[in-house]
């Protein structure tokens, strides 16, 4: 990306608004944004594992819990994109913050694999033990969101406050 | 003793000295204390919508209750203990900052909502009183309120 661009971005009547004074709101917003994503995500990735809500169909978890995972996401990318602008060019060379987004690309590959192929077969396991795939389908996403919030917490650390 | 002396006293610690000189220690509780949150909230949403007679609505409200109550209660230990970790680490951030206060006030009150509703899943009332609703709606916003505040910590310098 183009510093020119970057500089364009940073410079934009809202991404000057967030860094001079909204991005304390825009960052809780972010929070309570990732919490919901996170948790509910661990609600159904522990209802595949067998760890969780064994009593219920994983079908009824998924469909529960999922419309907030994904309603919450669609909010983390919004304040995410904003504190992104606050400060563009700073953020644009961090480290941590690409490592996230690798990591968020491969838990949304997860998540489409584990939707496109392995939930296939749900009506054969949805009271039940997941197979095999399913479970790892379910550790790999666990993993995945920890190292999100864990690289996603060290982008500030680095950025220099 | 006053409470910048107190916080500089739990600083000279060997335990806080031990955190400020490890570079990845404050970050990594950080994160711990992230991970547990964003557990905790969502048990905490799932209590209050199933009291509301909504999600997981295939389960009794008694026993989700019984699932999600004891979980809730050892990510609050786990947040206590990493909070701990962090004022005694950076006591000067927290100790002496109104927001902090403000935060802990608001935690009371969560857990206080969080077993009356609770409370209430036990009972399993057959349909959801406005009350119900009010209290589960009630305890999100205060649950949402803390991790505000939490994050206003580190905006507000005391």
């Amino acid at each position: 990306m183009s510093t020119a661009f970057l500089e364009w971005l940073q410079g934009t009547p809202v991404a000057v608004s967030v860094a001079e004074e909204w991005f304390p709101l825009v960052e809780s917003v972010h929070v309570i944004t990732l919490a919901i994503v996170a948790g509910t995500i661990f609600l159904v990735d522990t209802r595949l594992l067998g760890l969780s809500s064994t009593r219920l169909p994983f079908s009824h978890v998924s469909e529960r819990l999922l419309p907030w995972t994904w309603i919450a996401f669609c909010c983390s990318v919004l304040t995410g994109t904003l504190m992104f602008m606050a400060n563009a060019t700073g953020y644009y060379d961090n480290t941590p913050l690409r490592v996230k987004m690798v990591l968020l690309l491969l838990a949304g590959l997860n998540m489409l694999y584990f939707q496109k192929v392995t939930f296939r077969s749900v009506a054969a396991w949805d009271g039940g033990r997941a197979p095999f795939g399913a479970r790892l389908a379910g550790l790999i996403s666990m993993g995945l969101w920890c190292g999100v919030i864990g690289f996603g917490r060290w982008i500030g650390f680095v950025i220099g406050k | 003793m006053n409470l910048i002396a107190f916080s500089r006293w739990l600083e000279s610690t060997a335990l806080s000295q031990a955190i400020q000189t490890t570079s990845w220690a404050i970050p990594g509780i950080q994160v711990i204390h992230i991970l547990c949150l964003a557990t905790l909230f969502a048990l905490a949403l799932n209590l209050s919508l199933r009291v509301a007679g909504r999600g997981l609505v295939l389960e009794s409200s008694r026993a989700l209750a019984e699932r999600f109550v004891p979980a809730m209660g050892i990510c609050l230990i786990l947040l206590l203990v990493s909070g701990a970790l962090l004022i005694l680490a950076e006591p000067s951030r927290t100790i002496t900052n109104q927001v902090f206060y403000i935060k802990m006030i608001l935690l009371v009150t969560a857990i206080v909502l969080t077993l009356w509703l609770a409370n209430v899943a036990r009972r399993e009332p057959e349909k959801p009183s406005r009350l119900h609703i009010a209290l589960a709606v009630l305890c999100m916003l205060v649950w949402t309120g803390i991790i505000v505040a939490g994050r206003y910590i580190a905006y507000y310098i005391s």
